[in-house]
């Protein structure tokens, strides 16, 4: 029991906005109230609900590739030192698995979605996510280039495909449906790439990105996945590649998707060197268009590692950098690329990048359906956070952090025009109450009676970044997790899922193809039950 | 600067129409290789499995493997760092003098065939062994074949990956590097990993005396490492969990018995390409297992005195 | 301000890290602020002066005196002062260091120098492999001062390296300027295998013919200008290099054209080896 007493709090899912009253849990959850309980004087504090990250690479193959390949960046970074409450680890670019769990916790983040599962490894994804302390977890299954699916898309057999879908989310304990470059991933298995989404994909005839996209977002729909079809669309990274998201956006009709990372898709020009930004155009469409979220994918300079299942992407970055590469392709479903990059305020490029991921926040009018995230660690690392929170609520920051650019990159960015600075309320919105609620987690994201008590107490410090770095409390589950600065508690957190129903019968299909195109037995492919920790299945929903 | 560019096996199995061993011998250490993944089976792009493949065996000498091969290049040995070098330039259109060629045994036509071949295939793979990683210039050989494959991407599709054996020392790597960052050779001895090959890794420790003690869990360095290394590790308190006797634990102040993990134990193992599959035990055993023995040993380790609150090192400032 | 001498009192039975060895550690230390400095020996933290009899206080100028196979990060990235050391020493000696001197009579283990900045080491007996390399992983070794090596060394020398001069007096071993961007290596004694291995520029200069990797070309045989001028730089080291038309010429050989890189080996060829070509 704990009562939270004189906090200004900010609960956006129910109009809150900075109301100074007692926050009260009871058994991990939100209560009315509180008898005879243990209080925090949060005096002249703020209280937020626990930040929700709906996009993030914190676990499986892809990121421990990448922690293999820097080694450099583990040496020069924060060290976390053995004590009876942690254990040792790293931070850094590619944090190691403890580390980001306290590193999430350290900075008031308590659910975190893992954006990219291959089925063949996810095993592997939910052994490192146990590792992952005191959050909560979900993550999404990787299916628009899982080469069963294409088949059946091909030959038109939606409603098998749709059984396949609900089968393969079961068997790879995931949340959600990632969809990467759809169909783009599958060609990169020929060194090809899927550029155009009418055209069809390499080694098909009928199935196009666009088809791809249509029909997971109508599976997922149907399945009443709680959380949309998240997706990463064609061209990531491109000059000119806004008319390819436009075209995806208009090509789902009117279904639900969740945008991953926007900010790489809204760009304009035929090169690089003409590279601009298009974030206005682009949020004037989401704006437009209510079945669609997204998050930012917002990039801050400095050092990072680029990690996606975008293969021929990142083939394209290694030969752009000509710094180290890794690649590992998995069979029949996706692949993953792996390039350490350095984002720099003289380059052009990058300097267009970090103006759009902003331009996208303030620019779509609706902090219900624009999240912050840095698609970590592709933008920056998710540990900096609080930097992007002071940028989006301190303009004269913002604008001296451009007075170094150049005219040139000036001219390709729209934001020295914008005025628009976000409150407390609104940062409580994009960090949390948003993505909880795209993520269809009902008992996260607010301060409701029945949420689970996750709450992060702030000192008030004109100092946004150090405020938002520097929670005075963390409470996860309705235990004090950090406590100015300090680990005090590392609880477990929940494995997030659900179980579409699906006809059982469905294995009988996919057995003998899966004995033909794999190399595994189809009796080790799924991911038992006993490998989640603190299993939680969350309803469907009609999506109708 | 390179990079490892690699798929899983089944990539291999589906559209690998060139496969080209270096420095392994398949046929004889990893029996399975070629029927099950990389040469025999009909894949989903190569249906006619054998017949659409073209192998290619680099090695030393004459091994049973030659016979499973379309083409053997027969390298003189230690050169093969010279002779990925060349094909490295090849690949690029860099010219190399046939003079130059010769001491690696095999001629510029030879070589330039090769080339010729990989650029042509659709999807080409090579497997290295430790004929290559562990022959003269070591990690250096093993960077070599794994850059060539990443250039290799620039004309057709291309991987690398290592023939790695015994036991579960992907496994081990794979959950090194998510709870310290690092695959092997890692020092806590400040409180947070560190890593250093040649510093830190168990042998270079071993030869060197820098240990005062030693736990072995699933290896028999005993059998493997150098002499100087073993007779360290004679001298030292040693202490070795394995379901049998070893050459290791004949040496150990303390053999603990622990079940057969995969037969009597349950766990997860990583194959070659890091792909996990549950281990499932078929017997019981009388014995502990690995996991149940490390704890209960961490266990009376935590009851002790903590050396990190009472002097370890306090700033999270790494040296 | 006399030196502060330091005398090994008591061999460690493991490696001891005492990365506060270091001219900027002690320079403003009294001494009994010095004596209690923590070392690390394997997993515990331990006192300066559990290993070490000390004498004197504040002062950039250091003596350390004994054999320090065991210690490592001696120097570590130092700034300033003078550090000298009798007696072999261990791994890391003056990595990250950006300015003074360190001198050694006597070995030095790996990575001396490791990705140093700017300053001077020299190294009286042999040393051993990764001198002013970069660290595993790092794009970057040395950028600038100067490692003699009076002795041998072993594998990996200036591996990655982009500025400044290495001077290795006996042989050097296998990939001597692997990787390297930029900045000499001298090799007063040849070396092994593998010279040059995936070099991208920098220049390599041997006085003893060498192995030369099939994946570079002979470009030309002369007597450069530049190095005349750098054999003026290496004279203040006490190193003659030679470079009159009259004692013999340079083959220079360019690569690694794997690559391709744009570095450069010459290899002294004596008037009278030259000659009989």
């Amino acid at each position: 029991m704990l009562r939270i007493v004189g906090g200004q709090v900010y609960d956006p899912a129910h109009g809150i906005d900075g109301v100074v009253q007692d926050v009260c849990i009871q058994d991990g959850r939100i209560v009315e109230n509180v008898d005879a309980a243990p209080t925090i004087d949060a005096s002249g504090m703020i209280v937020f609900p626990g930040g929700v990250d709906v996009h993030t690479h914190v676990a499986g193959g892809s990121i421990n590739f990448a922690r293999a390949m820097t080694p450099e960046d583990h040496r020069r970074t924060t060290a976390f030192i053995r004590s009876q409450t942690n254990r040792a680890g790293v931070g850094g670019m590619t944090p190691t698995t403890f580390a980001t769990g306290y590193l999430y916790a350290g900075m008031g983040w308590t659910t975190v979605n893992e954006a990219a599962v291959p089925i063949l490894s996810a095993k592997h994804t939910h052994e490192e996510l146990r590792d992952i302390p005191i959050v909560d977890k979900s993550c999404c299954v990787l299916l628009a280039n899982n080469e069963i699916l294409l088949d059946l898309l091909e030959a038109g057999e939606m409603e098998r495909a749709r059984e396949v879908v609900a089968w393969q989310i079961w068997a790879s304990k995931a949340y959600g449906v990632k969809a990467v470059n759809p169909g783009g991933v599958a060609a990169w298995k020929y060194g090809k790439n899927a550029e155009q989404l009418s055209e069809p994909v390499d080694g098909y005839h009928k199935v196009t990105p666009a088809k791809i996209v249509a029909g997971l977002a109508q599976i997922v729909d149907d399945l009443g996945l709680p959380h949309p079809l998240h997706l990463h669309c064609n061209n990531l990274g491109v000059p000119g590649n806004l008319t390819t998201t436009l075209e995806t956006m208009q090509n789902l009709d009117g279904r639900r998707a969740h945008m991953a990372h926007l900010q790489y898709h809204a760009y304009g020009g035929d090169d690089w060197s003409t590279m601009r930004s298009e974030a206005p155009q682009l949020a004037d469409y989401m704006n437009a268009h209510r079945n669609f979220t997204t998050d930012a994918g917002a990039v801050l300079f400095g050092d990072t590692v680029t990690i996606t299942a975008d293969g021929p992407w990142q083939h394209l970055l290694y030969k752009l950098t000509g710094r180290k590469w890794g690649n590992l392709d998995v069979e029949n479903e996706t692949g993953c690329g792996i390039v350490p990059y350095t984002y720099r305020p003289t380059n052009l490029v990058n300097a267009v990048q970090w103006a759009v991921g902003l331009e996208l926040l303030l620019l779509i009018d609706d902090p219900w359906r624009v999240f912050l995230t840095t698609d970590h660690p592709n933008g920056a690392c998710f540990w900096r956070y609080p930097e992007i929170i002071q940028l989006l609520m301190c303009r004269d920051f913002r604008r001296d952090c451009m007075a170094g650019q150049s005219d040139k990159a000036l001219s390709r960015i729209h934001l020295p025009d914008i005025d628009r600075e976000y409150t407390l309320y609104e940062i409580a919105t994009i960090t949390s109450a948003g993505p909880a609620r795209a993520l269809g987690l009902p008992r996260k994201g607010h301060l409701g009676v029945g949420a689970d008590a996750d709450v992060v107490i702030y000192d008030q410090d004109d100092d946004v970044a150090r405020m938002f770095g520097h929670p005075r409390y963390v409470i996860k589950g309705g235990e004090i997790v950090i406590e100015d600065g300090d680990i005090r508690a590392t609880p477990e957190g929940r494995g997030l899922l659900v179980r579409p129903p699906h006809d059982e019968q469905i294995e009988a299909f996919l057995r003998p193809l899966f004995e033909d195109y794999y190399t595994m037995s189809f009796d080790n492919y799924s991911v038992e039950m006993e490998r989640i920790q603190q299993p939680e299945i969350c309803d469907c929903i009609d999506t109708e | 600067m390179g990079g490892k560019v690699s798929c899983t096996l089944g990539e291999v199995k589906n559209r690998a129409d060139f496969v080209l061993y270096w420095g392994g011998n398949p046929a004889e250490c990893h029996p399975r290789h070629f029927t099950k993944y990389a040469l025999m089976p009909k894949g989903r792009f190569v249906p006619r499995g054998r017949k659409d493949r073209t192998m290619v065996l680099v090695d030393i000498r004459e091994t049973k493997s030659v016979k499973a091969a379309d083409i053997f290049l027969q390298i003189r040995p230690g050169k093969d760092f010279e002779a990925l070098s060349i094909l490295r330039a090849l690949v690029k259109g860099q010219h190399v003098d046939e003079k130059q060629v010769a001491e690696t045994g095999l001629t510029l036509e030879q070589l330039t065939d090769l080339v010729d071949r990989m650029k042509r295939a659709k999807f080409g793979v090579m497997f290295f062994g430790m004929g290559l990683s562990m022959t003269r210039g070591k990690h250096m050989n093993s960077a070599s074949i794994l850059t060539l494959a990443a250039e290799l991407n620039a004309y057709t599709k291309f991987v690398a990956m290592p023939m790695r054996g015994h036991g579960n020392v992907t496994g081990a790597d794979v959950v090194m590097r998510w709870t310290t960052g690092y695959p092997f050779g890692v020092n806590f001895s400040r409180g947070y990993p560190r890593y250093n090959p040649g510093e830190f890794s168990t042998v270079d420790l071993l030869v060197r005396g820098d240990v005062d003690a030693a736990l072995i869990l699933g290896a028999d360095p005993g059998a493997t490492m150098p002499q100087p290394a073993i007779d360290h590790l004679a001298r030292i308190p040693t202490v070795v969990l394995d379901p049998k006797v070893t050459h290791t634990s004949r040496l150990a102040r303390v053999h603990i018995t622990t079940a057969v993990t995969g037969i009597s134990a349950p766990g997860t193992g990583y194959r070659m390409d890091e792909i996990p599959l549950p281990l499932r035990p078929a017997l019981r055993s009388p014995y502990p297992t690995d996991e149940d023995v490390v704890r209960r040993i961490h266990q009376a380790v935590a009851e002790k005195p903590d050396w990190m609150a009472a002097g370890g090192q306090t700033t999270t400032t790494q040296i | 301000m006399s030196a502060i001498r330091l005398t090994l009192k008591e061999q460690p039975g493991v490696p001891l890290e005492t990365e506060v060895l270091s001219p900027d550690a002690l320079a403003d230390l009294a001494h009994d602020e010095i004596r209690s400095l923590p070392v690390q020996l394997g997993k515990r933290r331990r006192r300066l002066d559990d290993f070490f009899e000390i004498e004197g206080e504040r002062s950039d100028e250091i003596e350390v005196h004994g054999d320090l196979s065991l210690l490592k990060w001696i120097g570590r990235g130092m700034s300033r002062g003078r550090l000298t050391i009798h007696g072999n020493v261990g791994m890391h000696l003056g990595a990250y260091m950006t300015g003074g001197s360190i001198e050694v009579h006597g070995d030095a283990g790996d990575w001396v120098g490791a990705e140093m900045g700017d300053g001077l080491i020299s190294v009286h007996g042999n040393a051993g492999g990764q001198i002013g390399a970069a660290y595993r992983g790092s794009p970057t070794g040395m950028r600038g001062g100067t490692i003699v090596i009076d002795g041998s060394t072993g594998l990996e020398v200036g591996m990655r390296m982009k500025k400044g001069t290495i001077v290795i007096g006996d042989t050097a071993k296998d990939f001597a300027g692997l990787q390297m961007k930029g900045g000499n290596i001298v090799l007063l004694a040849g070396a092994e295998l593998r010279t040059g291995a995936w070099m991208i520029r920098g220049t390599i200069i041997s006085l003893k013919p060498i192995a030369m990797l099939p994946t570079f070309r002979l470009a030309r045989s002369y007597n450069p200008e530049f190095l005349r001028l750098y054999a003026r730089f290496l004279s203040g080291l006490g190193i003659t290099l030679p470079c009159a038309a009259d004692e013999g010429r340079y083959d220079l050989y360019s690569g690694d054209v794997s690559v391709p890189g744009k570095g450069e080996i010459f290899v002294w060829q004596p008037a009278e080896a030259a000659a009989s070509r």
